[in-house]
């Protein structure tokens, strides 16, 4: 089995890994990170702290209202990073939510930063396990752990690592702590050096059903597709952008390109959606 | 192969199907469930350590948002914020006047030493020249004191405390209380408060929150309304108290703006926008230490600077539009009188005057240069006079120009109320993607600017 | 160019006239238009009273739609056969049927009525009596597309706001067993699944007592004059007429424990909770974002904060603080820790 968990152990990384911030102002890039997050978890923080850039941080839910990019270039590498707005839940259809829940679809990032508040893991994992249910590719940043810790609470990243079955990775986006093993582990799971195998709770009994008869379905229509658990609790939810997807047959067409991806591709962000 | 589409439409069917069976509530179980499991996995993965460390948070909390003190803590917070900047914008004011005016003397000593043709001279130093200057030295320093502050305050989380304490009201309002942070953020500019009305999430107490935005000062406003305070009603008291009567006018005016605000949001929600008020869920994030580099950072770069540029951009050109108009002439007059005339009657039934009212046109791209348009076109463009610091000003305006108490007044109220510059009126556009909105947006604060010192100043003069 | 020469006179006249026939056509399309669109939201109302006739149980005939659409019997029938020639309804005897067409029209414009009362109700939150109206216009303006793009944005609700169901685009309805309020036996708990809403003075008399689709309610005494019955907070007492508006069903295991639970708007500042159920009232983009916040049953809530005007209040659940305005608090029912003798307190408030 491959145990996930932070920092395979690094042979082939250099010492010091070449490491820089690149800001804004480039289109190619090699892989795409996004970056989600409850509201006030610190999102732009770590987004200022992987990029370089100086985007403001302010603290009040809602604050980042624009989706922010930047990118950093490691080990020769470079990557684009996507601040997405900061959203308590992905099942709803206020709109920061639908922007957040298309862009980890049909913006296929190579790999999703979810990033958790340390002082309230639990409100902040009902987040990560439905980010986990859209993608494996997935890194958790439990950021704030010096104020958790000022509050007396101390948060086991390992074993938080395994119970998910994706790294984790305790950070101080504020004064950059963790920040070069986040991007380490980051670099880990694009390359697919760090293996992933998402927790994905059971749906309550009777959903379980009817998803259990539904998934064979989206799976006929959409052949290959990874997440057709996922897809098909969407459409019984009722989510209107994704029955236009499956009908248009632009569900199939992001599974062809997925797989079509190559090793190491420099592609242009074309991302739909709003704003 | 099936078709796809046909596929795809079974699938569909079938979900519909399904769903029908469903319980009505398989939503909820959907989120208990996720619930459950994160409650499981936190149960594992953190551990209460030793003492707790004494929850100043919940502390804090209670007393920001008390019932007794949490509305006066919050008026005590901005009186105190205005007053610092009042007092220590000052001095830093005149010096950089004085500095600045006194470049423009010497370098225009050195044209004329080079034998530059007068125009090319009046052109460059008063006109674009002395645009710039007044723009730097009435809006920087009271833009790097007040940013920081409220920078300060915006990190540590004071805002949505906020929102909190004001909710009721706007709920009264038919608004919603998240309307707080966007005024909050028009403090800084209009516009990104405008932009940061994003958060409501009904499309009507957005538009509400959009349309009534203008009525707090932005940055490019409160240097007129300090300006105004220190002048006329910092005179009216003794020294000792003149920074704190200052304060309380333009803590005044902003409480008169979230009044205005109030009233509007009312009637918008009784009239055009009419419906209950909708849900009002917010987290009061814990408090953070703000980090002083990034404050600094932010409020100086990112905001005064920024702002700062942008009003530069807008006084360059308007500064040489002045001189033009102050220095061609016509019929014996030169332009800026023809204008001014031309304004007197309706100024002077505002309460202001043709000079006032011109300044306001030249100054819609950004309201940052209101003053010093006035000021310039005041003092005329020969006049080598040298005004720096508040003292001159005065003098300025009330020996040479037959500013009274209600003219300062009346002066502040259209500054509050009058319509939104440029940016923010594109802004508007931008977020509404409506026309008539942008009209509404744009006219309804000019009509009530218009309507609100006309009845002050007929009032004014009726008792006398 | 001057207009002496005949020829010129000629073309002028010519441009005034051709002007003038595009204006008259223009004018003459603008009013077919118009009678067109009358003409197909008077047929789609037809279709609808045939299709809500048939849900209740009703039969659909001439003379009923003549009274509902207050149009000469005369009038009706000329409609009726042109609707027939469409092979939108078929006459079956005095009854009316709809053809597999007029069933796919007619189910459209009652799930646009009920959505758009929902989505009035929920989004721009008016009160249930003045939902009717303007979803009578917008259910013949909503095109299919625009009706499920709604029903999605809502997160297909089984029910409107009056109570009625609301089918699936295949036509689907969440079954349930209904009964009229004044049927129900006394003593035995029942839920309000529906308000008519016509007459609507009725309605609005309903309406304004605070009567709702969703409240639990058990009938204390029944007489011929008076329908007496009590939702544990307040007596309600209905003439038999207005009790005939109200149509209940048994309690679902959802509401069954009431016994024992309090508002959370009741719970004092520092007083400690765990969440019961969310209220069927709450329903959309509230009660999902109460749910993403935390507030699912078994979570528990700690009164924290109030502000100088009591309204909104600040509550500690899962570990983070989270405001919100008293009425909706009080549509999320919680089992206060120990201290039994709050709910005496909590009833005398």
């Amino acid at each position: 089995m491959n145990r996930p968990g932070p920092a395979p152990d690094c042979a082939h990384c250099p010492a010091r890994p070449e490491l820089a911030q690149m800001g804004i102002g480039w289109g190619r890039y090699d892989y795409l990170v996004a970056l989600a997050g409850n509201p006030n978890t610190g999102k732009s923080s770590l987004f200022n702290a992987l990029t370089g850039l100086k985007q403001h941080v302010g603290n009040w839910p809602g604050k980042t209202v624009t989706r922010a990019e930047g990118g950093f270039l490691y080990n020769g590498r470079r990557f684009k990073v996507v601040d997405l707005p900061g959203t308590y839940s992905l099942l709803s259809a206020s709109p920061e939510e639908e922007v957040a829940r298309n862009f980890l679809l049909f913006g296929r990032p190579d790999c999703t930063v979810v990033v958790a508040d340390a002082t309230a893991i639990e409100r902040n994992l009902n987040l990560v396990l439905q980010i986990l249910e859209i993608t494996d590719k997935v890194v958790v940043c439990v950021n704030l752990i010096d104020e958790a810790k000022r509050k007396g609470l101390e948060v086991d990243v390992r074993g938080l690592a395994r119970d998910l079955g994706v790294p984790a990775v305790a950070t101080v986006a504020r004064t950059k702590q963790g920040v070069s093993e986040l991007v380490r582990t980051i670099a880990g799971v694009v390359t697919g050096q760090i293996r992933t195998q998402p927790l994905r709770p059971a749906y309550p009994p009777e959903l379980e059903t009817a998803i259990d008869e539904l998934a064979p379905l989206v799976e006929q229509a959409v052949p290959g597709i990874p997440n057709a658990r996922w897809i098909a609790y969407r459409i019984l939810d009722g989510d209107h952008r994704i029955r236009q997807a499956l009908l248009s047959g632009e569900l199939a067409e992001l599974v062809r390109a997925q797989r079509e991806a190559p090793e190491s591709h420099s592609r242009l962000l074309a991302i739909e959606g709003r704003q | 192969m099936s078709d796809p589409v046909e596929s795809a439409r079974a699938v569909l069917e079938r979900a519909d199907q399904l769903r029908s069976r469903l319980a009505a509530e398989f939503r909820d179980r959907r989120v208990e469930a996720l619930y459950a499991e994160a409650e499981r996995i936190a149960r594992r993965v953190v551990r209460a350590q030793g003492q707790r460390a004494r929850d100043w948070d919940a502390h804090i909390d209670r007393l920001v948002t008390s019932p007794i003190f949490g509305l006066p803590l919050m008026l005590l917070l901005i009186a105190a914020t205005f007053w610092i900047t009042i007092v220590g914008a000052n001095y830093p004011s005149e010096r950089i006047a004085a500095l600045l005016f006194g470049l423009e003397e010497r370098a225009v000593a050195a044209f004329q030493w080079l034998g530059a043709p007068w125009w090319l001279t009046g052109f460059l130093w008063n006109g674009v020249y002395r645009g710039l200057a007044w723009v730097v030295s009435v809006m920087l320093p009271p833009m790097a004191i007040f940013f920081p502050m409220f920078t300060i305050l915006e990190d540590l989380g004071y805002l949505p405390r906020v929102a909190f304490n004001l909710d009721w009201l706007f709920r009264k309002a038919g608004a919603h209380g998240k309307q707080a942070l966007t005024m909050a953020m028009g403090f800084g500019c209009n516009a990104a408060g405008v932009i940061a009305a994003r958060i409501i999430d009904s499309p009507r107490e957005r538009l509400i929150a959009i349309l009534t935005n203008n009525f707090v000062p932005c940055n490019g406003r409160y240097p007129t309304l300090i300006m105004l305070a220190t002048v006329f009603v910092a005179a009216q008291f003794p020294p000792a108290f003149a920074s704190f009567a200052a304060a309380g006018a333009v803590v005044a005016v902003v409480l008169l703006g979230v009044a205005v605000t109030l009233a509007v949001s009312w009637t918008l929600s009784r009239t055009v926008l009419r419906g209950e008020a909708s849900a009002f869920t917010l987290e009061l994030p814990p408090y953070r230490r703000p980090s002083i580099l990034r404050i600094l950072y932010t409020s100086l770069i990112d905001r005064t600077v920024f702002v700062l540029l942008r009003a530069m951009a807008t006084a360059a050109p308007a500064g040489a539009l002045i001189w033009l108009l102050g220095n061609v002439h016509w019929g014996g007059q030169s332009l800026a009188r023809h204008g001014a005339n031309f304004l007197h009657p309706l100024g002077h039934a505002i309460g202001l005057d043709g000079v006032v009212l011109l300044a306001y046109l030249i100054a819609i791209p950004a309201n940052e240069i209101v003053v010093p348009t006035m000021l310039m076109m005041y003092l005329g463009a020969g006049m080598m006079t040298e005004v720096s610091g508040f003292d001159e000003i005065r003098r300025v305006l009330v020996d040479q120009n037959g500013w009274t108490l209600l003219t300062a007044v009346n002066l502040m109220l259209f500054s509050l109320l009058h319509n939104p510059c440029g940016t923010t009126i594109l802004t508007i556009w931008k977020e509404t993607r409506s026309l008539r909105w942008t009209a509404v947006g744009a006219l309804l604060p000019l009509g009530l600017a218009f309507l609100v010192t006309f009845a002050v100043a007929t009032a004014v003069r009726l008792i006398g | 160019m001057s207009p002496s020469t005949p020829a010129a006179i000629g073309l002028e006249l010519l441009l005034l006239g051709a002007a003038g026939a595009l204006g008259a056509w223009a004018l003459c399309r603008g009013w077919r238009q118009r009678r067109q669109d009358r003409q197909r939201a008077l047929a789609e109302d037809v279709l609808k009273h045939i299709f809500t006739a048939r849900e209740e149980g009703r039969q659909a005939d001439a003379k009923a739609i003549a009274g509902r659409l207050a149009m000469a019997a005369s009038k009706v029938s000329a409609m009726l056969a042109r609707m027939e020639a469409q092979g939108l309804v078929r006459s079956d005897g005095d009854a009316l049927r709809l053809t597999p067409e007029g069933e796919q029209r007619a189910l459209h414009v009652v799930r646009a009525h009920r959505l758009w009362e929902t989505y009035l109700a929920h989004q721009a939150r008016l009160p249930t009596a003045q939902l009717h109206k303007p979803a009578e216009k917008e259910e013949h303006r909503l095109t299919p597309a625009q009706v499920e793009e709604l029903e999605a944005r809502l997160g297909h609700p089984a029910r409107d706001p009056h109570g009625d169901p609301i089918p699936s685009a295949s036509g689907h309805v969440v079954a349930q067993e209904i009964r009229a309020l004044a049927e129900w036996p006394a003593g035995e708990r029942a839920e309000i699944v529906h308000v008519e809403d016509e007459p609507e003075t009725v309605f609005r008399g309903l309406a304004d007592q605070g009567l709702h689709a969703g409240q639990v309610v058990r009938i204390t005494a029944r007489r011929p004059e008076a329908v007496t019955f009590t939702d544990g907070e307040r007596q309600y007492e209905l003439t038999p007429l207005e009790a005939a508006q109200i149509q209940v069903a048994a309690v679902s295991a959802e509401s069954a424990d009431c016994a024992g639970l309090v508002r959370l708007s009741q719970l004092r500042i520092g007083e400690e909770a765990e969440v019961r159920r969310l209220d069927p009232q709450l329903q959309g983009l509230t009660r999902r974002r109460l749910l993403d916040l935390g507030l699912t049953p078994g979570a528990r809530v700690t009164a924290v904060l109030s502000n100088a005007f009591g309204d909104p209040r600040a509550f500690r659940v899962r570990g983070t603080t989270v405001a919100l305005r008293n009425d909706q608090a009080a549509l999320v029912w919680v089992r206060p820790y120990a201290e039994p003798d709050h709910q005496a307190e909590a009833s005398q408030r």
